[in-house]
């Protein structure tokens, strides 16, 4: 969230810090000003262009706007992975259901994959083994299935099928290699190395486009730790291309996409946002900062402990602006309550609610942190909900914005529209430079599960400018629509 | 003999006792919101007509929306739910409807009349007037697709198939109208004093016209759904967008239809007002005359497509509130081809255009072919009148201009306009904006049968694989397929350019925080609207 209070954070830190003036033309500046667009990529390639030629006093600088950048990617590509899944499951599933001539076979396929993705791997093995075992299916299809089916088994802890699957694959194309050396990294097998068999598969399809080749090894790189790899696979990736299309005669066709990519990329996003942060934390003129966004990082990817490292030394810099104090409380907060919860114990988060004043922006914050965490809510619910309706739509955006998050968790659909829609520049409506993308993808989400399904289809449509892996939410949710709506067929002058 | 004139009025009078319903008391809907209150809202132009049969505008959909009922209606859920009819069957093989009719409906009263009740009848003479060949309505292609209606007894109806198609059931939504309404029995036209003074089944019956084309609707206090809340409805025109917005912020109406793009952040900031986004699905467009010979050439129509800097348009009047489009399709349907880009600003590209298609530039700069200036005239209705919908007509004649097109702009009253564009075909271009629902159906706009008078293909577009395709989206049952075909067709038709595909624009409706329960459709606007209400302390 608040992009615009980071960058104010960063400007602030870096003049305390900095000993040399920024020109114009600074990469920095110009990656700054594209963040704050949320040209998230834009930005990220504006740094990594420029790091290797920077002087040692900007490149900790650069590396730490790096890090912000791909922290803020990765929060709204896990948004967009948590969006994606129903929409796609309903899609999939009123696909696979229809039979006869012109029914898909690829449906069940996609269906399986995106079960195991939802973690739902007992039905995903029900869909994969069906598929696999019809009739006329390719030869390559139904081995990517199988990979899959080892996956599913896999993560039922059924080792032993998901290796007698594995090895009874004989894996020739492209695709399934790529498929195959996805799912071992996924299981943490390290032999096969997923790795070669990544590198092997690049080799073989050269500059052929195969976007699901490309879309498949994004996240073995990335695991393996080659962060610089992975990023660079993306960039030659065409992201919303679909993974397959099926051509069921001459006037239809339906595009498929790969269900794993929107969490893959979200992974590879946190990871190269933690090395950018730690190469930053490094230099003494920009650690302090550096860990305040080191602990949101950890804690983004999961590690608590570490997160709470990390925000205490930020705490305990002197002369920290008061918003990014709170704000670090807040974080310590949560880290302490997901620790203590571990230990069946703690009162860390319990305290701090009671203590807060409030104050809008803090009170976000705390309801963000209590949705993103599965926290309890119920004693600082009520005062958020009383300072959004006092305070100033401006002022209170953050907080309408985290209130309706909150309710769209809790499935009150109503509630989460009015304050989506309050945290909303109707000014600039689906505009991601004045709207916080991952609000964006709530309200979207917030619409199409309230079935207006032309608001969110608005939405995705403007994002996909800057963010085109957008595309495997817009064609499932044009599915469901097309297949849903219940008009009849007007058309008026305006 | 002497006794018959005892005994006839006699029967007379036990015959009209058993026509006349007896009277009930209002029925209310129990939900425990007050009735009560006056809405005032503002419409940005004034309906020509207000039957659901005849018109083909917006304005006079959002009255029809409150005035008329369907077979079947659409609830928040976009489910379908009994309206008129109170059940139906519909056989195996999707080829027959029966409606099982509500009982006991009553049609608005006329002055001085009892009210009739609603019969099958009624559902068989909309049918057939709506069919009839000297009905002036675009709704004759929406229902092409029935063979037959017939009257199985008072309070049932049978629809038959002639195929089944997808989303049957949606399209029973057409509103019913009395078959003691229309002055002409046989078939309706914008003569009929019915389309100006229209009864109906529904939850507001239209009270008064002023001069000013001001409505005024009366809560239908014997409504089959019970009593609406809000006692009256004010439409009122106006013919300035943005002295509709001061409007509101004085107080003199309560809600806006449609909120001017520019007075958002006006309205946002001000906590007295809530805005509702919807209607996503509408766009503008620059609309051509195929019929005249300096149009009928794509390279033509595509080279001002090229001359027009749409970005620049959208920025500069309307804030940059909305997205360009591609094709015959708003970005938020379901049928939007997502492959196919707009046309990019490219001057020179559409100069090479007009080059190839045979025009050079004459002595006066002005492009000609055969003798033939490139001169057009571009007609707009003046009741759309905005600022912002001054100067994109304006801009849009400084770029023909600057690639060597004479453009004449004309404005014209809303009704002169219609006429002179769906009527008499008289004009080489305009500049206006279609409303969808979410079927998606442009049918109406570019298949070449649709071309004639009053009808939507007002541009005399004819394309045979066009055509094709249409009547594929139309025969199929399978949505993949209708998918893949609108797909196509979005990409045929960015190619051909009988439009230049503008825009569609940020739309919100606002009102006042004081109407509470307020669901909007999507589409019709005031479909929920009987639920709506004001709380007893904020009525006036």
């Amino acid at each position: 969230m608040a992009a615009g209070r980071s960058t104010a954070l960063l400007v602030t830190l870096a003049m305390l810090a900095a000993t040399a003036a920024w020109a114009a033309d600074d990469a920095v500046a110009r990656a700054t000003q594209l963040y704050e667009k949320r040209h998230y990529r834009d930005a990220a390639r504006t740094l990594e262009t420029a790091l290797p030629s920077l002087d040692p006093a900007r490149q900790a600088t650069a590396s730490l706007t790096l890090g912000i950048v791909y922290l803020g990617t990765a929060e709204l590509h896990r948004e967009l992975s948590q969006s994606a899944t129903p929409m796609q499951l309903e899609y999939l599933k009123a696909l696979a259901a229809i039979r006869g001539p012109g029914a898909s076979r690829l449906a069940s396929f996609y269906l399986g994959q995106t079960l195991l993705e939802s973690g739902r791997p007992a039905e995903a093995i029900k869909v994969l083994e069906r598929f696999a075992a019809e009739p006329g299916v390719e030869p390559g299809f139904r081995a990517q299935a199988r990979a899959h089916l080892g996956l599913a088994h896999f993560v039922r802890k059924d080792v032993t099928t998901a290796r007698a699957l594995w090895n009874s694959l004989e894996a020739r194309d492209p695709q399934t290699k790529a498929t195959l050396a996805a799912v071992y990294s996924r299981a943490g097998i390290t032999e096969p190395a997923p790795v070669a068999l990544a590198d092997a598969v690049l080799k073989d399809i050269g500059e052929r486009p195969a976007a699901l080749v490309r879309q498949k090894l994004i996240g073995v790189y990335a695991r393996a730790g080659l962060t610089a790899r992975a990023l660079a696979l993306v960039d030659q990736t065409d992201l919303k291309a679909p993974s397959s299309t099926e051509v069921l005669g001459p006037a239809k066709t339906i595009n498929f996409y790969d269900p794993a990519l929107l969490g893959e990329l979200a992974v590879l996003y946190r990871q190269a946002s933690r090395l950018a942060l730690e190469r930053a934390a490094a230099d003494a003129r920009v650690r302090g900062t550096a860990e305040y966004y080191l602990g949101a990082a950890f804690l983004e990817a999961g590690d608590v402990e570490r997160a709470l490292q990390a925000t205490r030394a930020f705490l305990a810099l002197p002369g920290a602006p008061p918003a990014y104090r709170n704000r670090a409380l807040v974080r310590e907060a949560t880290a302490r309550s997901l620790l203590a919860r571990r230990a069946d114990g703690g009162s860390a988060w319990a305290a701090l609610a009671r203590d807060t004043a409030s104050d809008p922006d803090l009170l976000a914050d705390m309801v963000a942190a209590c949705v993103r965490h599965r926290l309890e809510c119920a004693e600082i619910e009520p005062r958020a909900v009383r300072a959004a309706e006092a305070g100033e739509r401006r002022k209170t955006a953050a907080l309408n914005f985290a209130l309706g998050t909150y309710h769209l968790r809790k499935g009150d659909l109503p509630r989460a529209v009015a304050y989506l829609e309050s945290a909303r520049d109707k000014a600039q409506k689906n505009r991601i430079e004045a709207n916080d993308p991952v609000l964006l993808v709530n309200l979207a989400e917030a619409y199409y599960r309230t079935t207006q399904f032309s608001e969110s289809l608005e939405i995705y449509f403007e994002m996909s400018q800057q963010f085109p892996v957008v595309r495997r939410l817009q064609e499932p949710l044009q599915g469901v629509y097309s297949m849903t709506h219940k008009s009849a067929g007007d058309v008026k002058i305006f | 003999m002497k006794t018959l004139p005892r005994i006839v009025p006699l029967i007379l009078t036990l015959t009209v006792l058993t026509t006349i319903p007896a009277a009930s008391p209002a029925a209310s809907k129990n939900d425990g919101r007050p009735d009560g209150g006056i809405l005032a809202y503002g419409e940005y132009g004034r309906p020509a007509t207000l039957d659901p049969i005849t018109s083909n505008e917006m304005i006079s959909l959002r009255i029809t929306e409150l005035v008329f009922n369907g077979l079947v209606g659409i609830d928040e859920k976009q489910a379908i739910v009994p309206e008129l009819a109170e059940r139906w069957e519909v056989s195996q093989d999707g080829r027959t409807y029966t409606f099982f009719l509500r009982k006991g409906v009553r049609w608005h009263p006329r002055d001085g009349e009892a009210p009739r009740l609603f019969t099958a009848d009624d559902v068989l003479f909309t049918h057939n007037i709506m069919m009839h060949p000297k009905t002036i309505t675009p709704l004759k292609v929406r229902y092409e697709f029935i063979e037959k209606v017939e009257k199985l007894d008072d309070s049932t109806v049978r629809f038959t198939l002639k195929r089944p198609i997808l989303n049957a059931l949606a399209k029973f939504s057409f509103k019913v109208i009395p078959a003691h309404g229309p002055a002409n029995p046989q078939y309706l036209t914008r003569e009929d004093p019915f389309v100006r003074n229209p009864i109906g089944t529904g939850p507001y019956i239209v009270k008064s016209i002023s001069a000013d084309r001001e409505i005024v609707l009366m809560a239908n206090e014997d409504y089959f759904k019970g009593r609406p809340h809000i006692n009256k409805f004010l439409s009122k025109p106006f013919a300035d967008q943005n002295i509709m917005t001061q409007a509101m912020m004085f107080n003199a109406i309560d809600m806006l239809v449609l909120v001017n793009p520019r007075d958002l952040p006006e309205l946002q900031g001000d906590r007295r007002f809530v805005l509702q986004p919807y209607n996503a699905l509408s766009y503008a467009f620059f609309g051509y005359n195929l019929r005249s010979p300096l149009l009928a050439d794509k390279r033509v129509r595509r080279a001002f497509t090229h001359a027009v800097n749409r970005k620049e348009m959208l920025d500069a009047f309307f804030n940059g509130q909305g997205t360009i489009i591609s094709g015959p399709f708003a970005p938020g349907s379901w049928a939007y081809n997502l492959d196919v880009q707009p046309l990019p600003y490219d001057p020179a590209k559409a100069v090479a255009l007009l080059n190839e298609a045979g025009f050079t530039p004459g002595p006066d700069g002005v492009m000609q072919k055969g003798g033939k200036p490139l001169a057009l005239s571009l007609k707009v209705p003046i009741e759309k009148e905005s600022e912002a919908v001054k100067r994109v007509v304006l801009a849009f004649q400084n770029y023909l201009k600057a690639i060597g097109v004479s453009v004449k702009v004309e404005f014209k009253e809303w009704q002169a306009w219609k006429d002179a564009v769906f009527a008499e075909h008289d004009f080489d271009v305009i500049l206006a904006s279609w409303v969808f629902d979410d079927s998606a159906d442009i049918s109406s706009l570019f298949h070449s049968a649709e071309i004639g008078p009053w009808k939507n293909n007002f541009g005399g577009y004819s394309n045979p694989e066009v055509d094709g395709l249409i009547v594929e989206s139309k025969l199929t049952l399978d949505h993949e397929k209708r998918r893949t075909i609108n797909r196509k067709l979005h990409a045929l038709l960015a190619e051909e350019a009988p439009y230049t595909f503008l825009w569609t624009l940020t739309n919100y409706s606002g009102y006042h925080k004081k109407l509470r329960r307020v669901a909007i459709h999507p589409y019709k606007f005031f479909s929920f609207a009987d639920e709506w209400f004001i709380p007893a302390a904020e009525q006036k």
